[in-house]
């Protein structure tokens, strides 16, 4: 005899047709569940915490050093950071920086944007095309940096060697202080634009066809149809990309590592980035807390040029009517 | 989830894998992976704090002979001590190894024994990083060194690294591209001038007449010193407190760089990792002569064995003095090893003892593994008695290249890199060569007057 089958005390359990359970067995239950939630998040925060967070905050502590580089740590104030604004050549670095970033940023977003809009057409071998174009971001920047130091070499340097060929003069394209900045962007851009051209070909793949269609059947030329229709359903998309391109430019690896390989900051540090100029104070000076006041420095400008982008568009929302 | 009620309780059916059973089985299985792997980490970390680790760059580097005489002397050590010492190879100055030392040090991390160049002495000798060898060496054997090549290795008195070689700087010449321009060992050149002339003579479409470091660092700046000291100049006074960088001859020496640029004698890059590499640049034909240093030999012995050169002593200036820079890397003992005093006992058992193995190693370093000027006096007579210095571009340079010679000197980082700013700024940005000069030397001047270390020298 059970409950279910109208047995003994089956009178009580009719008029509750839902059982409740006591008020302390309830809290425990929503108390497990969120118990299991941070435990399945735990992994991630303790890593972010322990790999980021913490180095991070480690390395802004250190910029008030005077770190030996041996053990010994001497408290002394704003001094690393008073040193900055009288530093000439940290003053040139990010000069040098300013103009990276400028051009960095222009010229990948344009190249990739570009080469989306080649890619996206339905040709034979189209997919090959694509790969070909993101193979450079595949190979490791170091392995970048001296093929294109081997390729650019003045006189013997294949990039010579074809101008020449052509009835062009040749340069010492990475040992002229007024090529090298240049010739490394090039590089850079070359890295760099096969993954922004994914970025891009997805971006541009949600875009309804109809409004071209109708932009067509309108009589639109492919400029308007991009002016009007590519560019502005393309905001998020640009948005992203200006927005990475601007942090790499600012602070990211393939900085150091083609300028520690192409230039080691020359030729008279034209090419003397702020991040090179870390590595540097850091690891050939051995001043680490100067490196540290720079580098946080560096966080503290991209926070402000981060903000100044979400500010000009709003939060990163955009609206389509 | 199933569940039943049965006598007014109810049930979860166990079967179905709950959050909680998931949590428990993941929770077991991190702890049971931890505990399987705690043995091997503590017996991991047990057998690699017994070896004393030894960094160098010729263990697994290009030159054969060089490694194996690491390798040689490592293993001798071993089978006859109770400490073992164990090499790691640490990629060359040329791409890594400064950059790794410096690290290592900073994370508490050193290694015990490693080689030290005198550019970077200055930073782990004013850090008592440095193990004092001088307990540990024979009266004889301190004599028995160059008070030359050892005066930049000893601070108050304590020997703080031992040198292993002496690696003057010269320059090579191909002799096809001579021959190629109609010229021979008449038209050697002795003077600036004659340089200047020569190059113009040896530059082609394909080809540089000469090739002086263009990359920036403290590679340049040893490259660089002799230029300057010929004419008389020098980075501080002789006591180090001063700075003396203003000096003409260093005028001198920043102006002469650029001129090879400016009349396109000399390239603004060098091949592979550099100017210190004979075998991409002279070899190769893309310069005719190349400043380099006595390591070269070696190299080319090994890499470019049919490659017809010659070698001649740095040309002078006008109402100059010869000289050249003498450099040379160290065996030096890391004070906050594992062991100190048994990595400084390694030190001087392998180069620095009167014993004969030592001295012998010492000369087979110099003289079939590496090609070098030995830095003390009995390897040197044994090396000639064996006719090491007897022909050919050694010769040259036991007889004519290193009389005259200076140490390289040791400056911290911080004038080195002002230095190298400066050679940058007149070679290959066109600067005015005083003005740089006077420039350099006033921060120079107000680094010295916060400097608190071991003396420049």
């Amino acid at each position: 005899m059970s409950v279910s089958d109208g047995g003994v005390g089956s009178e009580r359990f009719a008029a509750r047709p839902v059982i409740a359970l006591p008020p302390r067995r309830r809290w425990r239950r929503e108390h497990r569940e969120w118990l299991a939630a941070y435990l399945f998040l735990a992994p991630d925060v303790i890593g972010l915490l322990v790999f980021l967070v913490l180095p991070m905050v480690l390395a802004l502590t250190m910029g008030f050093f005077r770190v030996s580089g041996f053990g010994d740590y001497t408290f002394i104030g704003l001094a690393n950071y008073q040193r900055l604004f009288s530093d000439e050549l940290f003053v040139n670095s990010v000069r040098v920086t300013a103009v990276y970033a400028v051009v960095l940023v222009i010229g990948v977003y344009v190249v990739s944007l570009g080469l989306a809009l080649l890619v996206q057409q339905r040709l034979p071998l189209i997919g090959l095309l694509r790969s070909f174009f993101f193979l450079p971001h595949i190979v490791s920047l170091v392995v970048v940096g001296f093929v294109w130091q081997f390729l650019l070499v003045n006189r013997v340097g294949v990039i010579n060697k074809v101008l020449a060929a052509i009835g062009l003069e040749g340069r010492s394209w990475l040992g002229d202080p007024q090529f090298a900045l240049g010739t490394v962007l090039i590089v850079t851009i070359w890295f760099l634009m096969g993954f922004y051209m994914i970025v891009f070909l997805a971006g541009l793949q949600e875009i309804p066809p109809e409004y071209y269609d109708a932009a067509r059947i309108d009589g639109a030329s492919f400029w308007e149809m991009f002016r009007s229709i590519t560019l502005p359903l393309l905001r998020p998309t640009s948005f992203f990309v200006i927005l990475v391109t601007m942090v790499a430019a600012v602070a990211g690896q393939q900085g150091v590592d083609l300028t520690v390989v192409m230039t080691r900051g020359g030729p008279d540090r034209s090419t003397s980035l702020v991040t090179y100029y870390v590595y540097q104070q850091a690891f050939e000076v051995g001043d680490y807390g100067y490196a540290a006041a720079i580098a946080s420095f560096l966080v503290v400008l991209l926070l402000g040029l981060t903000a100044v982008l979400f500010a000009l568009t709003r939060g990163g929302r955009f609206e389509f009517d | 989830m199933a569940s039943t009620v049965t006598n007014g309780k109810i049930r979860q059916d166990q079967t179905v894998l709950s959050r909680r059973r998931m949590l428990k089985v993941g929770g077991a299985a991190v702890a049971a992976s931890s505990a399987f792997s705690m043995p091997y980490v503590f017996s991991r970390s047990a057998a690699q704090s017994e070896p004393l680790t030894f960094w160098q760059f010729y263990s697994e580097g290009a030159v054969g002979t060089q490694a194996q005489w690491f390798a040689t002397m490592v293993d001798t050590w071993n089978a006859e001590n109770e400490t073992p010492v164990r090499l790691e190879f640490i990629p060359p100055p040329s791409e890594d190894y400064y950059t790794k030392l410096s690290t290592a040090f900073a994370a508490g991390e050193g290694p015990d024994i490693f080689l030290l160049s005198p550019s970077d002495f200055l930073r782990y000798a004013n850090n008592d990083a440095l193990q004092d060898l001088t307990p540990f060496l024979e009266e004889d054997a301190k004599a028995d060194f160059y008070e030359g090549v050892m005066t930049t290795r000893i601070v108050d008195g304590k020997i703080l690294a031992l040198p292993m070689e002496v690696e003057p700087i010269a320059l090579y010449y191909s002799v096809p591209a001579f021959q190629d321009a109609g010229l021979t060992e008449a038209d050697i050149p002795q003077t600036w001038d004659q340089l200047l002339e020569v190059g113009e003579r040896l530059t082609t479409g394909d080809r540089y007449g000469l090739l002086l470091e263009t990359r920036p660092g403290g590679y340049q700046v040893f490259m660089w010193y002799p230029w300057m000291w010929m004419g008389g100049g020098d980075v501080t006074t002789p006591d180090g407190r001063q700075s003396n960088f203003n000096h003409p001859g260093t005028v001198q020496g920043l102006r002469f760089w650029q001129e090879t640029i400016e009349r396109e004698i000399a390239p603004r890059e060098s091949l592979g990792p550099g100017s210190g590499d004979v075998i991409a640049n002279l070899a190769a034909g893309y310069c005719a002569i190349q400043n380099t240093g006595i390591w070269s030999i070696a190299a080319l012995r090994e890499n470019a064995p049919d490659f017809e050169y010659g070698v001649f002593r740095l040309p002078v200036p006008p109402d100059g003095t010869y000289t050249t820079d003498a450099g040379g890397w160290a065996f030096a003992a890391n004070a906050e090893g594992k062991n100190p005093d048994a990595a400084a006992q390694f030190i001087v058992w392998a180069i620095g003892s009167m014993q004969d193995d030592s001295v012998q190693r010492v000369v087979d370093w110099c003289t079939e593994a590496k090609s070098d000027m030995p830095p003390r006096q009995s390897v040197l007579e044994q090396a000639t008695a064996a006719g090491a210095y007897a022909e050919g571009t050694l010769r040259t340079f036991a007889e004519e290249i290193l009389p005259g010679a200076r140490g390289e000197p040791r400056t911290p980082p911080e004038v080195w890199q002002l230095i190298t700013d400066a050679i940058q700024s007149c070679q290959l940005g066109g600067a005015d060569p005083a003005r740089q000069a006077e420039e350099t030397s006033q921060q120079i001047e107000e680094y010295l007057a916060t400097y608190e270390g071991a003396r420049i020298l």
